[in-house]
């Protein structure tokens, strides 16, 4: 059972969408999340390079041919803390009284 | 912190954790095209298979074969460039989904060709593949379907 744990860091709008993307993927590519969460190469860096020093996310560099490629994946620890942060999430909703997200 | 997220945000980011997760995905649909073009590659192998002449059994099989990796190769670069799965999406109601799938087109191809056979029909492999091919066709998507539908309902913070 997942202990909630409200984690500001990852609360933050735009690292939440880029850690929710990594939470469905073993990685993900550098230019997919960019384009997915649409911002900047800049932008993204400096939000991976965050979660990256918390610990809870991996940064891989590497070359296909000689093109280079950078992806990401979360740590373990980065999966379990957003795993209770989803579960903290899921408290305020449900001690408000209101029914908690459908399945699916 | 948390004291201040109400529970209309903490709603609304659950929400978009669940969209975004669902973005990836959707990522690995594999395209309804796809289904029926190995369909069709089943029949060709068939056709050649019927002919019982070396060089169109010769033509039919590198065309199946590179047919085959050449759709495959496509659809599934294109999802692996941008995202890889994470394993624990598809469980054990997805192995039993695909083999049950298998299952269904080796029956309706190669138990129905080797029927046909015995009964003496012409053209079994070709009529085999035929109807193989339709089941690929028509089933591919409802497989899909069933996969994504497992995949949603094991992303983090849905409710079981």
């Amino acid at each position: 059972m997942t202990v909630p744990r409200f984690d500001e860091l990852i609360h933050s709008p735009t690292r939440l969408a880029i850690v929710s993307l990594l939470a469905a993927s073993e990685w993900a590519d550098f230019s997919y999340i960019r384009d997915t969460v649409e911002l900047s190469d800049s932008a993204l860096s400096k939000q991976l390079t965050t979660l990256e020093q918390a610990g809870y996310a991996e940064i891989r560099k590497g070359f296909i041919g000689k093109r280079p490629r950078t992806s990401a994946r979360l740590t373990i620890q980065g999966r379990a803390a957003f795993e209770q942060h989803v579960a903290a999430l899921q408290q305020i909703v449900v001690r408000s009284g209101a029914t908690i997200l459908p399945a699916g | 912190m948390s004291d201040e997220v109400s529970p209309a945000e903490a709603a609304q980011a659950l929400a978009d954790i669940q969209l975004r997760q669902q973005q990836v995905i959707d990522l690995a649909t594999i395209p309804a095209w796809y289904w029926w073009a190995v369909g069709a590659l089943m029949v060709v192998l068939g056709v050649g298979v019927d002919s019982h002449s070396p060089v169109a059994i010769g033509l039919t099989v590198p065309v199946f074969v590179v047919g085959i990796l050449a759709a495959t190769g496509w659809v599934f670069g294109r999802a692996f460039r941008h995202a890889q799965l994470r394993n624990g999406l598809l469980d054990g109601r997805a192995v039993v989904s695909i083999l049950g799938f298998v299952a269904l087109i080796d029956l309706a191809t190669i138990g129905l060709a080797f029927g046909l056979r015995a009964a003496g029909v012409g053209h079994p492999a070709t009529l085999a593949c035929v109807v193989g091919g339709l089941v690929m066709g028509a089933g591919g998507p409802v497989l899909m379907r069933r996969l994504r539908a497992i995949m949603l309902s094991n992303r983090t913070g849905v409710a079981r």
